[in-house]
């Protein structure tokens, strides 16, 4: 049977958004994020229905020819064919948009993770901060709620900044003291934000350098959309980050959809 | 093995532990063993042993569950034997550190007692075992970085529940925590103590034949300060068992190779743990790996393995994950792994001691501690560490490695990077378990399965077999 009239989708439920892609032919066809609701179940049918109704031909969830779900609901999304690890699904969804990628930094909402790849786009070794919300997703969200902006604002705003002035405290709740005392300080607070995305990618860096570090490096996650960071990340790596062809928030569930795709036709 | 068989030899394996603790309670009087069990409190743990054939037979089959088994009876009258040395000839008894030949004490008439021995054994029962003594020693002002082994000991130790003994033997192997914690036992048990000076590189004729000197150094003081007296020839017999249980474990070592591996795991780790540290030169630990030896040849011949379905084989180094140590047993059937061989049993550069003369038999003994795994990988160069390692993967055709990373072991902890780029290098799969030896509280036996997991699904593109 040919694949013309197949659909594949690939559903990552994760601590703050849940995502959906769905392939056909190997291309992309359907992509949705909406935020997580407490029930990963209700996250995965709201986002695969959001997704499904991109595309045309496809009725709904009965019609993928197969589903994988991935992220830390994985196991709750009942109407999967499979689930798979988000570490593979990272590592396949970047190897779908590039697979010259050797390094991937996957900055989440509750943790963050390095993944070197080989050249078949396999995990050849990860290591993961799954101990400490410093660092993740929710760490950005906790700062950005001080400064009372969202993330994109308070990406912008550390991009302004004339200086860096470092955040010394290593635990998120500490960290947010220490940014309130630099406010009431009169700090200037652009300097602050890009002290906050210097910390992140400081401990990115560092999880980064134990799976040993090989171009071409990506970051994907909510957070790699945060400029600011990526900007810190890359002059500390001293190398230019690979941008990625799709969103890199959908890498999950692309890369769950494109192990669907090839469990389904055998590759 | 149908289930009748099945239970007909797991009824036989307990009966023979229990009446093996029972004869040891009455040799040692009914009324003294009740006493004796207030006195000792970790004693009722060891009582429960039979909860080994349990944690370590579950799912196994055939000859391999006999193997299991067989080794646990094993280690549990090695035990029984201990405490009743302990009870019926502790006028004699020397209380020794695991890096101290224990041959020369036997060979000497005297009564040997790792003290180390409780706080490998007991997690390995109940994991939560030395929970409290880990607490009592860092309470007493010992840094709770230091290894918990060496806590574990001294907080036996400070909860006065080793035995009174005539003398304490140390070295300055294996690390740092391990030689300071005999300062603190030395001054709270007020004994006269002994430490061999173990040369820091070993690797040259000058080095070993210095050691040979200090355990000729060991001797006279020990005959000076206590009642034994040196048999040489007692000393030989003990070092010709000794080989003639090396001749049978190379043996079972060779089998271990073949794909799929006729036995595996504690068959092969446990009963060389105890084999070679606690009851070297014995005749029961030669009788063990004869048995070992039959078993796995004829799954050999019939090609059986031990794992069913054997879809990895592991190295697991360092030693094993004392309160999860029934990680192998949940592999095997979880992912189909097969422990092959492990850091703690890898120590056969020179295996046989030349029992022609005193000197070349003191030479021998000294070979095994400083060519053992714990002082070798952890005392340097770095290549012992690594080199061991891929010499191992290759002789054993192995597919990954294990790292049991003890949070508490610095020496190793150094070594890892290197060897986390070393596998990199050669191919070779490798998985850190961060967890600590002793102490569950640290990370769970649920958090290291996690960790493994997460290892198999996404390194090793591994399905749970049973799920």
């Amino acid at each position: 049977m040919g694949t013309e009239n197949q659909f594949f989708g690939g559903c990552d439920v994760g601590s703050t958004t849940g995502k959906a892609v769905i392939l056909k032919d190997n291309a992309i066809v359907g992509t949705a994020i909406v935020p997580s609701e407490i029930d990963p179940e209700e996250t995965a049918n709201l986002v695969l229905e959001q997704a499904c109704r991109q595309v045309d031909g496809l009725s709904g969830l009965s019609g993928l020819t197969r589903l994988i779900g991935t992220g830390y609901g994985r196991n709750e999304v009942p109407f999967a064919h499979d689930n798979i690890s988000e570490i593979t699904c990272h590592a396949s969804g970047v190897y779908f948009c590039n697979p010259e990628v050797r390094t991937v930094l996957d900055i989440g909402g509750q943790d963050v993770k390095a993944i070197a790849l080989n050249d078949q786009g396999r995990v050849r070794e990860f290591v993961m901060n799954d101990k400490c919300a410093a660092g993740t997703g929710r760490f950005l969200e906790m700062m950005s709620r001080i400064f009372k902006m969202d993330l994109d604002r308070f990406s912008e705003l550390s991009l302004q900044a004339k200086s860096v002035i470092p955040i010394t405290s290593q635990c998120s709740v500490f960290a947010e003291t220490e940014v309130i005392s630099l406010l009431s300080k009169k700090k200037p607070a652009a300097d602050i934000a890009a002290g906050i995305q210097a910390s992140i990618a400081k401990r990115s860096f560092t999880l980064l350098k134990r799976v040993g570090i090989q171009p071409k490096v990506t970051v994907t996650g909510g957070c790699s959309k945060s400029r600011g960071l990526t900007s810190h990340l890359a002059r500390l790596l001293r190398l230019d980050l690979e941008p990625l062809s799709v969103d890199p928030q959908l890498m999950g569930a692309l890369g769950a959809a494109a192990e669907a795709r090839k469990q389904a036709l055998g590759g | 093995m149908n289930q009748l068989a099945r239970r007909a030899l797991y009824a036989k394996h307990v009966a023979t532990n229990l009446t093996a603790i029972a004869g040891m309670g009455l040799r040692n009087g009914p009324i003294k063993t009740l006493r004796d069990l207030n006195r000792y409190p970790w004693m009722k743990i060891l009582l429960q042993a039979n909860l080994l054939n349990e944690k370590f037979g579950k799912n196994r089959d055939d000859r391999y569950y006999e193997a299991t088994l067989t080794v646990i009876s094993y280690v549990v009258k090695g035990f029984v034997r201990i405490l009743e040395d302990m009870f019926l000839r502790g006028d004699r008894l020397i209380i020794h550190e695991d890096m101290v030949p224990p041959e020369i004490f036997r060979a000497m008439g005297l009564t040997p007692f790792m003290a180390e021995l409780l706080g490998i054994a007991l997690p390995m029962i109940d994991p939560h075992a030395v929970e409290q003594y880990i607490d009592r020693t860092e309470n007493y002002g010992v840094p709770p970085d230091v290894c918990s082994l060496p806590k574990s000991t001294m907080g036996f130790v400070l909860a006065g529940e080793l035995p009174p003994a005539l003398a304490l033997v140390s070295s300055n192997l294996p690390c740092d925590g391990g030689m300071s914690s005999y300062t603190l036992i030395e001054r709270t048990l007020n004994l006269p103590t002994f430490r061999l000076d173990i040369p820091h590189h070993f690797y040259n004729e000058r080095a070993r034949t210095f050691f040979v000197g200090e355990l000729r150094r060991l001797i006279k003081w020990l005959e000076e300060n206590t009642p034994g007296k040196m048999d040489w020839d007692k000393l030989a017999q003990i070092c010709e068992e000794r080989n003639r249980m090396v001749e049978y474990e190379l043996e079972l070592w060779d089998m271990l190779k073949n794909r799929p591996a006729p036995l595996a795991a504690e068959p092969v780790y446990l009963s060389h743990l105890w084999g070679a540290n606690v009851s070297p030169g014995e005749p029961e630990t030669t009788l063990l790996f004869k048995r070992l030896c039959d078993l796995a040849r004829k799954n050999l011949q019939e090609g059986t393995g031990a794992v069913p379905n054997e879809q990895h084989r592991a190295l697991l180094w360092n030693p094993p994950l004392l309160h999860a140590v029934d990680l192998f047993n949940w592999a095997e059937t979880a992912y189909g792994v097969s422990l092959i061989i492990d850091s703690m049993s890898y120590n056969r550069r020179e295996p046989f001691i030349d029992t022609s003369s005193e000197e070349s038999m003191l030479y021998g003994l000294g070979l095994n501690i400083m060519e053992g795994p714990m002082a070798r990988h952890t005392r340097g160069p770095s290549e012992n560490y690594l080199d061991d390692i891929f010499d191992m993967v290759k002789r054993f055709d192995l597919d990954m490695l294990w790292v049991a990373g003890h949070v508490g072991c610095k020496n190793t902890a150094a070594l890892n990077g290197v060897l986390r780029e070393k596998c990199r290098e050669h191919g070779l799969p490798m998985l850190i378990i961060n967890y600590d030896l002793s102490d569950p509280r640290i990370v769970s036996k649920e958090g290291i399965l996690e960790q493994v997991n997460h290892f198999m699904e996404n390194i090793m593109n591994a399905r749970r077999l049973d799920v």
